[in-house]
């Protein structure tokens, strides 16, 4: 490779890195600096560091419930999903059934249905049901909509279960139950793991669903807290900043520090 | 392979969950449409009627174009800048793909409400960084108020879609360009090849199927995005960011017609199934 490719190439590198983190820079410098010398000075980080925006947002505008409320609800969509849907991938990569195809290709479909087309019917079923503006009505919902994906990936990392170790469990005469908890979910707890860090990842990023379901403020979560706080807090730069902050600074640093389970879990269902 | 019934009972909680709140729902929406609405309170059934409806509402007409050229602008920018940073950082050391795929993927992470938010501040008239950015640089001529203006608001929204999805793009490519064989690289170079014609004859052709890939995931999540438009723009100024996701939306929680909001989600689901299957027949051939 010539200097001049090189260097064109890592200006490339440079310059995508800069689109990424420039803009979560000026959350995290708009988040700690003082209102007063907001707009003013360079754009390098003050010291000593001003808490006042977290500690405002945390107690004041509601957030330290937001943030419970974030954490519930993607607890439980992430629970919900990681005990159902290895159930379902190990039936589609193992077994042999009447209708698998028909049932493989209705999840399939799943995959692309929009969210904002289903609302106009389940917002009326979540009323009948008595679940508007409670947490089961986002929960359910939401790991329903994660279900298609989540058994795509799951089938794609059962697939890699060698055969012969459940023919001889089931030569030993072992329940297919037993099977799948003692033989199946061993070997695939790394695609258990990336399964449910992804659920978490979309289950916390969700914003339709708990917007159209919750009306009392004590159970939105993040998301929401976070986008109405641009309409009442409109000139709260600092605040929003710190709230923005709030909402996804856990994600980030999970994601940094689960990089390759994450990465697993992306690619499984793209490159095969 | 296991012959057995008892595959249904592994399948049952999670197909009971997705029928009940994906599958019963869709087959409502059909219903629906069929149908005349009033305050929520299905009246006559109109046939057709609802459908009908679509041809002469410019509201709808405006934002399938712009779900259009969301399409394309996704499948133009950040799927080849993810290719080209995929190529380059294939032949760096792993500590660099590390960190730099990293940094692309961080900003996936970040919920869009908060993107939104983000980027408007960016994008704002009076204290944005884009404007200060461009004055500082003497382009101070083409500073504007980007997301309120309607020749701006769509193309400064999209950078901020590409701006959470190339990372993802990178990190697919990534992942399919290591699973090419090295030697082929390896037979090019010893026959001289730059590293471009590499890239043209080599990378480009053999992530066909990575491309087509995100293509459909790019052109699928075009077509339904949402949080994005509503935490920015709602569709303004004037109907010049309107998709169909915020039109349903409007007519459905706003307007309160559930007949045409449902006839919207019909058509919208449609579009997509309609894309992703003449994209698995591609899938297929290759």
């Amino acid at each position: 490779m010539t200097k001049s490719t090189r260097l064109v190439q890592n200006l490339i590198l440079l310059v995508f890195a800069l689109y990424a983190l420039v803009p979560v820079y000026l959350v995290f410098l708009a988040a700690i600096r003082s209102e007063a010398d907001l707009f003013s000075g360079p754009l390098t980080l003050s010291w000593p560091i001003n808490f006042n925006n977290f500690g405002r947002i945390w107690s004041e505008a509601g957030f330290a419930t937001f943030f419970m409320n974030s954490v519930i609800t993607a607890v439980s969509v992430t629970i919900l999903v990681v005990l159902t849907a290895p159930l379902a991938g190990f039936a589609f990569a193992k077994m042999n059934f009447r209708g698998k195809e028909a049932l493989f290709g209705l999840f399939l479909a799943g995959l692309v249905v929009p969210a904002p087309s289903v609302i106009v019917a389940l917002y009326g079923n979540l009323q009948a049901l008595g679940l508007i503006d409670n947490r089961i009505g986002v929960i359910l919902p939401q790991a329903a909509l994660l279900m298609p994906f989540s058994v795509f990936m799951m089938r794609t990392v059962m697939q890699d279960v060698p055969d012969e170790l459940i023919e001889a469990a089931v030569m030993d005469g072992a329940g297919l139950f037993k099977i799948f908890l003692t033989i199946v979910v061993p070997v695939v707890k790394p695609g258990l793991m990336s399964l449910g860090l992804i659920t978490f990842l979309f289950a916390w990023q969700e914003y339709l669903l708990p917007l159209v379901v919750f009306q009392t403020e004590s159970l939105k979560p993040l998301t929401v807290g976070a986008a109405s706080l641009q309409g009442r807090y409109g000139v709260d730069y600092g605040g929003i900043a710190a709230a923005g902050l709030i909402a996804f600074a856990p994600l980030v640093v999970l994601f940094l520090a689960m990089q390759r389970s994450f990465v697993r879990g992306l690619t499984a269902g793209a490159v095969k | 392979m296991l012959t057995t019934r008892s595959a249904y009972l592994f399948l049952a909680p999670s197909l009971a969950l997705y029928l009940l709140f994906v599958g019963l729902p869709i087959l409502q929406i059909f219903g629906f449409s069929f149908f005349d609405w009033d305050n929520g309170i299905a009246g006559d059934f109109i046939g057709l009627a609802n459908y009908g409806r679509l041809l002469a509402d410019g509201v709808f007409w405006t934002a399938l174009w712009h779900n259009a050229i969301w399409v394309v602008l996704t499948l133009a920018f950040p799927l080849l800048a993810g290719l080209v940073l995929a190529a380059i950082l294939a032949e760096r050391n792993a500590s660099v793909v590390r960190w730099l795929g990293a940094i692309y993927f961080i900003p996936r992470t970040i919920p869009l409400v908060v993107a939104g938010i983000i980027w408007g501040w960016i994008y704002n008239p009076i204290f944005g960084l884009l404007n200060f950015a461009l004055e500082a640089v003497g382009l101070g001529g083409l500073a504007g108020a980007w997301l309120a203006q309607d020749n701006t608001a769509l193309l400064s929204l999209n950078v901020v879609g590409a701006w959470t999805f190339f990372g993802f793009c990178v990190i697919i490519y990534l992942a399919a360009i290591q699973s090419i064989d090295p030697s082929l690289y390896e037979a090019a170079s010893i026959d001289g090849a730059s590293w471009w014609r590499k890239f043209r004859d080599l990378t480009v052709p053999l992530l066909r199927g990575s491309t087509l890939f995100l293509g459909l995931y790019a052109a699928i999540e075009a077509m339904r995005f949402f949080d994005l438009v509503w935490v920015t723009t709602q569709g303004g100024p004037g109907y010049s960011t309107e998709v169909l996701t915020t039109h349903i939306y409007k007519t459905f929680f706003l307007v309160g017609d559930f007949g045409y909001a449902a006839t919207l989600s019909v058509v919208l689901l449609i579009i997509v199934l309609s894309i992703s299957a003449g994209a698995f027949a591609l899938l297929r051939k290759s």
